[in-house]
């Protein structure tokens, strides 16, 4: 039977529950290459106090907790005794040592955590301390004569890697947003509780935490207004459309390089993977690290002044033009007709 | 105070192509430029012994030896010393190695705290911060976006970080790694004038496997524990597209596909 253990964020719950998906992949045999499957069970792991949202998903759950756990909560919590519940993160140092008796204990055959700001500073440091090999942001499982490889972005993500890990235990940080994972049917979970033998580093204490202004993710969205290099001087414009088709906007990484748009906001390999029902892609090439952002994307519409720009091969429109005219035609197009329905309808109530 | 940037030059990405015909990557003559969340470090040291001017910086990279042009230039900045880790022995090396091969210059080294970058625009793994963290058993906070500069001190920093929902602000014990993030605010300098053509040569220390001794078979492609067994393009699938003008027309084609697909 194999062991996956799942490092399980209850703030990215969400991109936590995604590596069980990738999990089946490795040993379920969902592979599109060729069918691979195992037995094998999963233990998700968390210092937070987990809430019943990760029940019925894992096999096992395993509750950090114990002096030195709480010790650490605290020292994390930051300051006002009420913004215990934002506490981000935690000390990856502590949290190694922590993991790594738990692989002592448990010998899992592979370790996944989410790509995530911890997610990204534990992983590398647990490699290091189980001398194994680490495969980062991956974006794919594909078996090639069982043989199983695993796939991430490579030279500056103008090409795919397939790649090799030659140590146990298998380790990955997995990218954001790329798998999806349908449960099925719920699975009875149980709940472990360990107490860490090794005590907190206090190295590290959270002082403060501040929200982001830009609070909605365009991740969440159904509809992306996108704007590139063609559009960065009416940048705001991109605002006006978003409005009347209730969207959010979102950028390529030229207007996020020149400061025009927040990074949040971009899409691609070094942005956010995004699957809209609807792109809207004004003036964006379409490199091959922004189309690395796109998954699953229903209807695309590209407006470019070129209409052989990559990114037009893969849309269901091409408006040959200029990104504004076309943002001012439109808006002022859905305006128009919603206020035609608006008088159609009040005619009818009269 | 001792601050040791290690840093890390790239092939100039932007201008690096992919030859679909052959199915190759196109790398000669792609220019090497330092990667720009590891310019930031260099940047914020330089402020920092603008203010302090008691304050040591040394650069640590590992690269060919074809770089001392590119160290000679930070040094008339005004870097201290620069630390170039170079072996034919280490080509090849995957992040978990490159991390170890640091890890044993860095743990004879002398420092309060050690700069690093957070990303690479090359391979952006984002390993060997950590991993070198975890060497030296060090605390580590990557995606910095900010270092309090009045309070960065022998003992301590507080730094703010960006997380995926909020930005955090830590506490951090030195000695410690802390990973910046490209940010407009630490922005590398020009040379002055008078300093472009001063020979800074001995203020370059080149470190080879004599040095480190690390047995043949744990370094360069040999030792690495990780291997790319194949590269492929990611092949879109193309649509069957419709193309359309800026006019009336294109546009009430538009509204109309949003309109049946209850876009709006
Ligand atoms: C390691 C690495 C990671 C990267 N990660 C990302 C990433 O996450 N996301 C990302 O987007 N990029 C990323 N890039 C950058 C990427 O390679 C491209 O440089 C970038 O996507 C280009 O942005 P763009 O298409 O908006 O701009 P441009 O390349 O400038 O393209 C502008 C487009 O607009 C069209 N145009 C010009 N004028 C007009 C007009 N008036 N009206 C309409 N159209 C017009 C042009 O024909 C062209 O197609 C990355 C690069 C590297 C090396």
């Amino acid at each position: 039977m194999k062991k996956v253990l799942i490092y399980y964020e209850q703030k990215q719950h969400k991109n936590s529950i995604e590596l069980l998906a990738v999990a089946r992949l490795i040993y379920g045999g969902t592979s599109a290459d060729e069918e691979h499957t195992e037995a094998y069970e999963t233990y998700g792991v968390s210092l937070e106090p987990t809430g019943s949202e990760a029940n019925g998903l894992f096999d096992f759950l395993i509750q950090i907790c114990g002096d030195s756990a709480q010790r650490e909560r605290r020292a994390l919590a930051p300051c006002q005794e009420h913004d215990q519940d934002n506490s981000p993160g935690c000390d990856a140092l502590y949290m190694t040592s922590i993991l790594a008796e738990l692989q002592q204990e448990y010998q899992f055959d592979c370790i996944l955590f989410p790509a995530t700001h911890m997610g990204r500073m534990l992983a590398p440091r647990l490699a290091m301390r189980l001398q194994t090999g680490l495969v980062a942001d991956v974006t794919d499982i594909r078996y090639k004569d069982g043989i199983m490889e695993i796939v991430r972005p490579a030279f500056s993500g103008k090409l795919m890697a397939g790649i090799l890990s030659r140590t146990a235990p298998l380790m990955m940080s997995v990218r954001q947003n790329v798998f999806s994972y349908d449960p099925g049917r719920l699975t009875e979970t149980r709940l472990i509780s360990y107490t860490p033998k090794t005590a907190s580093s206090e190295g590290l204490r959270l002082l403060k935490v501040r929200e982001k202004e830009a609070s909605k993710d365009i991740r969440d969205s159904d509809i992306l207004i996108s704007g590139g290099g063609g559009v960065m001087r009416d940048f705001k414009k991109l605002s006006d459309l978003a409005g009347e088709l209730d969207a959010l906007v979102s950028a390529s990484r030229k207007t996020v390089d020149h400061g025009i748009a927040p990074r949040s906001i971009q899409v691609g390999q070094s942005g956010k993977t995004v699957s809209p029902k609807l792109y809207l892609a004004l003036g964006i090439n379409g490199s091959i690290q922004h189309i690395e952002g796109l998954k699953n994307v229903e209807y695309m519409i590209a407006v470019n002044t070129n209409k052989n720009a990559p990114i037009c091969s893969i849309s269901d429109i091409v408006v040959e033009g200029d990104a504004k005219e076309f943002i001012n035609k439109l808006t002022e197009k859905i305006r128009k007709e919603k206020s035609k329905e608006a008088r159609n309808e009040f005619a009818f109530q009269k | 105070m001792k601050i040791i940037c290690l840093i890390k030059y790239i092939p100039d990405v932007e201008n690096f192509k992919y030859d679909y015909e052959r199915n190759v990557l196109v790398r000669e003559n792609v220019r090497m430029i330092l990667n720009p969340d590891d310019a930031c470090t260099v940047a914020f040291a330089l402020k920092r012994k603008d203010q302090y001017p008691d304050t040591v910086i040394e650069v640590v990279t590992m690269a060919p030896q074809s770089i001392i042009p590119q160290l000679e230039d930070l040094l008339r900045l005004g870097v201290d010393h620069a630390s170039l880790i170079s072996d034919k022995a280490f080509v090849g090396s995957d992040t978990y190695v490159t991390s170890r091969i640091l890890g044993r210059y860095l743990r004879e080294a002398s420092f309060d705290c050690i700069l690093t970058g957070t990303h690479t625009l090359d391979g952006d793994t984002a390993h060997v911060p950590s991993q070198v963290a975890e060497l030296l058993s060090l605390s580590q906070m990557s995606n910095v976006v900010e270092i309090d500069e009045a309070a960065f001190c022998r003992e301590r920093a507080i730094v703010e970080a960006e997380e995926e929902l909020t930005f955090g602000t830590y506490e951090i014990a030195l000695p410690a790694v802390i990973s910046l993030r490209k940010d407009r605010k630490y922005k590398l300098p020009y040379i002055r004038y008078e300093e472009l053509s001063r020979d800074v040569k001995d203020r370059i220390q080149i470190i080879d496997n004599d040095v480190l001794g690390f047995a043949q078979e744990e370094v360069g492609i040999i030792g690495s524990l990780t291997q790319i067994s194949s590269t492929f393009v990611k092949s879109m699938e193309k649509k069957k597209r419709i193309i359309v003008r800026n006019d009336d027309e294109g546009i009430d084609l538009v509204y109309s596909f949003l309109k049946e697909r209850g876009f709006v």
